[in-house]
């Protein structure tokens, strides 16, 4: 049986402002776009518990907001802070948590099994942690304790603000039937009706049932529902890979005036890094260029991708950033491509193109052939935009 | 918290005449000192002016005199430009810094010689090597040795301290991550202000005012920033004895209120001993202050 901590901070933008401006406390506040005399577009990204007692909620029309709570105090929100106080709360919690996924700005698991004897009675813990978000950073939060991801959620959600709820293990069932069906992750707005419809108002409800009518009625999505209702989910964390970077550089001996050289250059760095990548089997998040000119200042450029492991992809965005970040006509000492931000390489068949499918088959085999020869036996070719010719740098 | 080292916080330099009425208060007579009230309120300076000039020990000797009523008060003495960047010295000149050292030491009031080389100081033999030949010059005085080119980047030294630089995230700036060095932290703040940095990089060399040349120092951190230096900070706690926070992002005296920031979190959140001059432009600090 596995201990899942579900840690969720409590309106936590308005929590943000409220460290900002201790004169927003007590008070309700609204982050989100400006209602503009009630003709603003745009919807609440968050809201204080003051404010929820007019009817507020997330994700509702900034315009619909102000109708009701045309007194309340209208922030915009100040997202660099709130990354910094959630790195922060990370930074707190991957003290004592053996396992943490950040699930979202303001959402943690953790998992503890197995802490007892180091932490005590998880609940006690658990209110210990909630006390220290609280004196270290001034951070309400809630805290779920479950068997599985689905149950801590739902535990650290029903006790709101700064609630814990220790669901014993063997009680999630009994535990989730009373509440409304909609307490479950993933119903919303397109699937309550139909529930409601077909006379499923609690968890309980759907529990009763059988899995088979549930899968009937509403296909997989259905037999997901059906499990989370009985207390079935996920009980292990998705953490990402532990290496944080796979990089390599090139200086020159003599620094380099040759925009063609430099391409030359980064392309076979691409390669390598790339190699490095699929190696391990997984993908990149995002590729970084580093440009340090012969003067040492040194530039560093980066950009987010979908994840992959393909040197074209990484080829044309790190292209693309040294040709935006190359701007002075000064020599080049160093050049550098980093990729980060690794997932593991999952199969998802249904993702890919056809195209793409067979480029994948090849780097499957450039990396067989590399395995089997060397990392030298094989390399791409680059097609010089000026002459719309294949150019092979690296064999003259 | 099981251990905390002892901490030194405050700031670089103390003469700015853009801290009246921010932090010293104005209309004040010709007697009024601003090293006596900065302080009643911090526990060291760095001193700056030494750098550019050998200082007259008469001066050296008012300053003592000034912080005489301070129970705890250091200063830490950055080393003249001829032992750094010109890297042209004899006798006479060390001769000179050490009568000054030994004046503050003696006193009890020295905290250390900030030794500052600039970003073409790279890590190679024969400036390690003139890093050791200071060193020895200097022996009998805790040392803070601020590099800034990347080769010396995860170099541990032992008889001296790396400074710790927090400086705008451009270039090959790295994270700010506190190093250790002969059980000390010598942690500098210069501030974050991105594109101030990166025009006084494109100015370098030209003529400028001192608006000009002071802007890229024009930062205050936010709260924000503040807590997550504060964990980083706290992190190397166990591994130190005593760890020095200078704040140089001056111009209006916002070093002195991120100053104060800094202490209350440091310090376990204890209400800070603050003038109600800061107050007035830094509101966000009633929060924390004792008054």
């Amino acid at each position: 049986m596995r201990t899942i901590f579900h840690l969720d901070l409590d309106a936590f933008f308005v929590s943000v402002e409220r460290i900002l401006d201790p004169a927003l406390i007590g008070k309700p506040v609204i982050v989100g776009a400006n209602p503009e005399k009630g003709e603003g577009r745009g919807v609440v990204a968050a809201c204080s518990y003051e404010a929820r007692e007019y009817g507020l909620h997330s994700a509702m029309p900034i315009r619909q907001a102000y109708q009701l709570c045309p007194h309340g105090i209208y922030v915009h929100g100040s997202h660099g802070e709130y990354s910094r106080y959630s790195r922060a709360v990370g930074s707190l919690l991957g003290k004592y948590a053996p396992q943490l996924e950040k699930a979202s700005i303001d959402e943690y698991y953790m998992d503890f099994t197995g802490c007892r004897h180091m932490y005590g009675s998880m609940f006690s813990f658990a209110t210990r942690l909630q006390r220290e978000i609280w004196e270290k950073l001034s951070l309400p939060c809630s805290i779920g304790i479950g068997s599985n991801k689905t149950v801590a959620k739902i535990g650290s959600d029903c006790m709101k603000p700064r609630g814990i709820t220790y669901i014993i293990p063997g009680m999630e069932k009994e535990f989730l039937a009373p509440m409304p069906v909609e307490t479950i992750p993933g119903v919303g707005k397109m699937t309550l009706p139909e529930l409601h419809a077909k006379g499923f108002y609690t968890i309980g409800d759907v529990s009763s049932a059988s899995e088979e009518y549930f899968g009937a009625a509403f296909g997989k999505m259905g037999i997901s529902l059906w499990r989370k209702a009985n207390g079935e989910g996920t009980e292990y964390l998705s953490t990402p890979v532990d290496q944080k970077s796979i990089s390599s550089e090139r200086t020159y001996g003599n620094d380099v005036l040759s925009i063609s050289q430099m391409e030359e250059t980064l392309q076979k760095l691409t390669g390598k890094v790339c190699q490095q990548v699929r190696d391990e089997g997984w993908q990149a998040g995002k590729v970084s260029l580093k440009l340090r000119y012969s003067d040492f200042v040194t530039l560093s450029r980066d950009k987010t991708i979908k994840p992959t492991d393909d040197d074209k992809v990484v080829l044309e965005t790190i292209m693309d950033l040294f040709h935006k970040a190359y701007t002075r006509r000064v020599a080049v000492r160093l050049l550098g491509v980093k990729l980060g931000k690794f997932n593991e390489f999952f199969e998802q068949g249904q993702l890919f193109e056809e195209k793409e499918e067979i480029r994948k088959r090849m780097l499957k085999a450039v990396t067989g052939l590399r395995d089997k020869f060397g990392y030298e036996s094989i390399q791409f070719g680059r097609t010089d935009p000026k002459s719309n010719r294949m150019s092979n740098p690296f064999r003259g | 918290m099981n251990y905390a080292p002892k901490l030194y916080i405050g700031t670089a330099g103390w003469s700015y005449k853009d801290w009246v009425p921010n932090f010293y208060p104005s209309g004040e007579s010709k007697e009024f000192s601003w090293l006596e009230f900065y302080s009643r309120y911090f526990n060291v300076v760095e001193v700056n002016s030494s750098y550019y000039t050998y200082i007259n020990p008469n001066i050296i000797k008012g300053w003592l005199k000034k912080v005489e009523d301070a129970e705890e008060f250091l200063f830490t003495f950055k080393l003249h430009q001829d032992f750094t960047h010109k890297r042209y010295y004899g006798n006479d000149q060390v001769n000179a810094i050490r009568y000054n050292l030994d004046m503050l030491k003696e006193a009890e009031r020295l905290g250390g010689i900030l030794i500052q080389f600039p970003y073409s100081f790279d890590c190679c033999e024969p400036n390690i090597e003139y890093v050791g030949e200071l060193i020895r010059n200097f022996d009998g005085y805790d040392k803070f040795v601020e590099v800034r080119h990347a080769s010396w980047n995860n170099k541990r030294a032992k008889s001296i301290t790396f400074c710790t630089i927090d400086q705008p995230q451009i270039g090959q700036a790295i994270e700010f991550v506190p190093v250790v060095g002969n059980g000390c932290a010598y942690i500098r703040f210069h501030g974050r202000n991105e594109e101030a940095w990166k025009r006084s990089i494109s100015n370098y060399g030209k003529i400028q005012t001192y608006e000009e040349q002071n802007q890229r120092y024009q930062y205050l951190y936010s709260p924000g920033e503040l807590t997550e230096i504060n964990q980083k900070i706290r992190e190397i706690y166990d591994k130190v004895k005593k760890v020095f926070v200078i704040m140089n992002n001056h111009p209006h005296g916002d070093a002195v209120a991120n100053a104060f920031e800094l202490m209350h979190l440091l310090k376990e959140k204890v209400k800070v001993k603050m003038p109600q001059t800061i107050l007035k432009e830094y509101p966000r600090l009633k929060q924390i202050s004792s008054n």
